[in-house]
């Protein structure tokens, strides 16, 4: 099994951030891969709603009501993100999976300055992508770690010039999602 | 992606007389509220483009629409006023904001360009920062929204 789709946003070689693309409501959240454990149905979850995943317990976090999103409920499509680092471990809910995008940093957008509230802790940004704007989910605030600056160059990965796919990941996804696979495509930016 | 129209409210004098005495006004709707805002802090109209919505606390500052390879952020001005905007044939408009481009959606009535003389202009400070005065285009006595500012110092529903 794979994922359902491996996709590049780049224009030019240079530092890419690669993250998972889910739907929650009717947005596109991305989040840094680096941190992605694996990806469960929610039968896996125990009754208190923990996921307990290769001997680590994964304690349910509602993105849905941290964001106040309306959504539909769970779903044939509705998967669990194991979301972990530095001792802390989370899953959360997501109406559906996209899949992986590595996205070239400088095609990351900060949120305009109108947005003044507390989603500027809990959004990093954004990129367009050909049929979608995806919100990039600040980690430290899925996983509640105290926020740092520059957070997105934590999650940076060099690429080889020219040859997208081609560097360093430590993403290691330990499940999958997944029905219908889809080709690897490099993506334009419009 | 404007209409002309030019009022008969203009004095006799000469041209830079005049144009000082004349103050150039787009009327738009939202909602079926009808509402002037100054020219200049007018950016341009476009077909609405659709929505990404954003999880946000800002009041009215909802969601994001593309632009070229960027978004502008969207303020929700007809939410301000309590109204809907019928879906069918929406506008976008985009405002000169002092934060950078904002996107307001309107209604399909293309918005009509009004030269009104400053005396059907009054400027006065109420309540509702975001509003600034009140102006004669036509026949309407027409709030005039402060588009530049808008939200910025105004949080509250109209």
């Amino acid at each position: 099994m794979g994922l359902r789709g491996h996709n590049a946003l780049r224009e030019s070689g240079g530092q890419v951030v690669r993250f998972l693309v889910s739907l929650i409501g009717s947005t596109h959240m991305a989040f840094p891969s680096h941190w992605v454990r694996g990806i469960v149905t929610p039968a896996e979850a125990s009754g208190g709603g923990s996921v307990t995943w290769a001997h680590a317990v994964y304690e349910r976090t509602d993105l849905t009501d941290r964001f106040s999103i309306r959504t539909t409920g769970v779903t044939a499509e509705t998967r669990l993100v194991l979301y972990a680092n530095e001792g802390r471990a989370r899953c959360f809910a997501v109406e559906k999976v996209l899949g992986l995008i590595d996205v070239e940093r400088d095609l990351i957008q900060p949120l305009p300055a109108q947005f003044r509230g507390k989603e500027r802790e809990r959004l990093l940004g954004f990129f367009v992508e050909a049929s979608y704007v995806a919100l990039i989910v600040n980690p430290f605030w899925v996983l509640e770690l105290p926020s740092r600056n520059n957070i997105l160059e934590v999650f940076a990965l060099q690429v080889s010039n020219g040859r997208p796919g081609e560097f360093d990941s430590r993403l290691k996804l330990s499940s999958v999602v997944l029905e219908d696979p889809l080709p690897v495509s490099a993506g334009s930016a419009r | 992606m404007l209409r002309a129209q030019r009022h008969r409210q203009t004095p006799a004098g000469s041209k830079g007389g005049l144009q000082a005495r004349m103050q150039s006004m787009v009327v738009f709707s939202v909602g079926g509220q009808r509402l002037a805002a100054r020219t200049e802090e007018i950016g341009g109209v476009m077909p609405w483009p659709g929505a990404t919505v954003v999880p946000s606390e800002t009041p009215f500052v909802v969601g994001l629409v593309r632009q070229e390879k960027g978004c502008l952020p969207v303020f929700d001005l007809a939410a301000k006023f309590n109204r809907l905007v019928e879906e069918r044939d929406r506008l976008c408009l985009v405002v000169k904001h002092v934060d950078g481009p904002l996107a307001i959606c309107i209604d399909s009535h293309v918005p009509s360009l009004h030269t009104i003389a400053r005396s059907a202009v009054q400027y006065r400070a109420g309540n509702d920062p975001d509003i600034a005065g009140i102006c004669i285009a036509g026949d309407e006595e027409l709030p005039i929204i402060n588009l530049t500012t808008l939200g910025v110092s105004s949080n509250r529903p109209a």
